[in-house]
């Protein structure tokens, strides 16, 4: 036993049967940054048979602390962060079929994206896309597994269509916007406790053992020393409009899905155009140098500095305008610069 | 009486990880609200419940002796 996964197949509950499995298998995470960072490499040494990462911002310094994967030279160039992952993940196990996706998740994304994988990992740091994921995996029957934190603490939950209760059964109300995640900073400790969470699971759903799976939220204060598991069992609602008898998917509704986002503590507001575009940035470094300002451009992204605001302008349109939490500010600057 | 426990941006609101709070017959949201107005707590509607480690809706009715434990779902990543 001496092959690079004999200490995994020594491991029982795995196997040889449950590594073969695990061989076969197709995850998909949404978001690489800290958490997506950790499960990538957890699944990726695992020797996860193909990974789907998708994420729509680039490295930077401030990411550096926790986001495991990235390096100096990235924050440095600005490279997407699913690219540099890419890059890392292949030299830490070439054998495994990587496909790194630039983009916002949007409603017909996710559907796409779910049809073809085993599971669904969360990553992301906001309940917009938590929502959109928690009906997708119902409408295809995939499982995903919920996982958060800030500060010292951190969250995590399971849920299996058909078995579980949803994310919308034990939310009452969706706390859009995100909770104190721009104000309480975060620790590492905090997100690999989160990761361990979910890649545990993880292992537990690729090589098939379901009874062993936790079946409880699972919350924590690593600088508090807390932690707790709560049954969620009898909160599986039958009229839930999610997962209940008669679903009506709310969250991929097309009203759900909003075009402009503040993100989370990043004093930065996001714009998706309306309808699909590709951008070519050669030809608007070109017209932007003659609008004054600087401009700095690699082969994924354009980055624009005029006065206060910076602009991030990707292929595929979107646009992270940096120096507001204003959208009705953002949207000016953008047509301003753009058009 | 019961205990309450509070977890992260809730347990600096309160300034302690647990009061002692008299809340039989009460339903976990009249718990919710009359705590989010005594300490000023941030969007309780949002925040998940549980009573003796089990999860709670917003109209369960607290007994005398049950924990209750308040986790908000937080959505940094
Ligand atoms: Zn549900």
């Amino acid at each position: 036993m001496n092959n690079r996964y004999s200490r995994q197949e020594l491991f029982s509950p795995i196997g040889r049967d449950g590594q073969l499995q695990i061989s076969r298998k197709h995850v998909l995470i949404i978001g690489m940054g800290a958490l997506g960072s950790g499960s990538a490499e957890a699944l990726v040494r695992a020797g996860i048979g193909k990974l789907t990462i998708v994420d729509r911002d680039y490295v930077e310094w401030s990411n550096l602390q926790r986001q495991q994967l990235y390096t100096e030279e990235d924050a440095d160039k600005r490279i997407p962060k699913v690219i540099a992952a890419k890059k890392r993940l292949t030299e830490l196990n070439s054998s495994v079929v990587m496909e790194a996706i630039i983009a916002d998740a949007s409603v017909s994304d996710l559907l796409d994206w779910a049809q073809n994988v085993d599971l669904i990992i969360d990553a992301t740091d906001n309940f917009e896309t938590r929502m959109t994921m928690n009906d997708v995996s119902q409408k295809v029957g995939v499982p995903w597994i919920y996982g958060a934190c800030v500060g010292s603490y951190g969250i995590s939950y399971t849920i299996i269509p058909e078995k579980t209760p949803c994310l919308a059964c034990l939310l009452e109300t969706v706390p859009l916007g995100g909770l104190t995640c721009d104000t309480a900073g975060i620790i590492s400790p905090a997100v690999n406790m989160v990761v361990a969470h979910q890649t545990g699971e993880a292992l537990k759903i690729l090589v098939g053992d379901v009874d062993s799976l936790r079946n409880k939220l699972v919350s924590f204060d690593l600088w508090k020393n807390k932690y707790s598991a709560i049954q969620v069992d009898k909160l599986k609602k039958e009229d839930c409009p999610s997962c209940g008898k008669e679903r009506s998917y709310p969250n991929l509704s097309f009203e759900k899905q909003t075009k402009t986002a503040v993100l989370c503590g990043r004093d930065t507001v996001q714009i998706r155009p309306g309808v699909p575009i590709v951008r070519n940035l050669e030809m608007l470094e070109h017209l932007l140098i003659n609008q004054g300002g600087t401009v700095q451009r690699n082969p994924y992204l354009l980055s624009y500095t005029m006065d206060s605001h910076r602009l991030v302008i990707f292929k595929d349109g979107r646009v992270l305008i940096h120096g507001t939490k204003d959208i009705a500010e953002a949207k000016a600057v953008y047509h301003r610069c753009l058009g | 009486m019961n205990k309450v426990l509070f977890f992260a941006h809730l347990r600096d609101a309160v300034g302690a990880e647990s009061l002692s709070v008299a809340a039989a017959g009460k339903t976990v949201a009249e718990l919710k609200a009359e705590l989010s107005a005594q300490y000023d707590l941030p969007r309780m509607e949002t925040v998940m419940t549980a009573i003796n480690e089990e999860f709670a809706s917003n109209d369960e009715v607290i007994s005398d002796g049950d924990e209750i434990a308040f986790i908000p779902p937080v959505s940094g990543g």
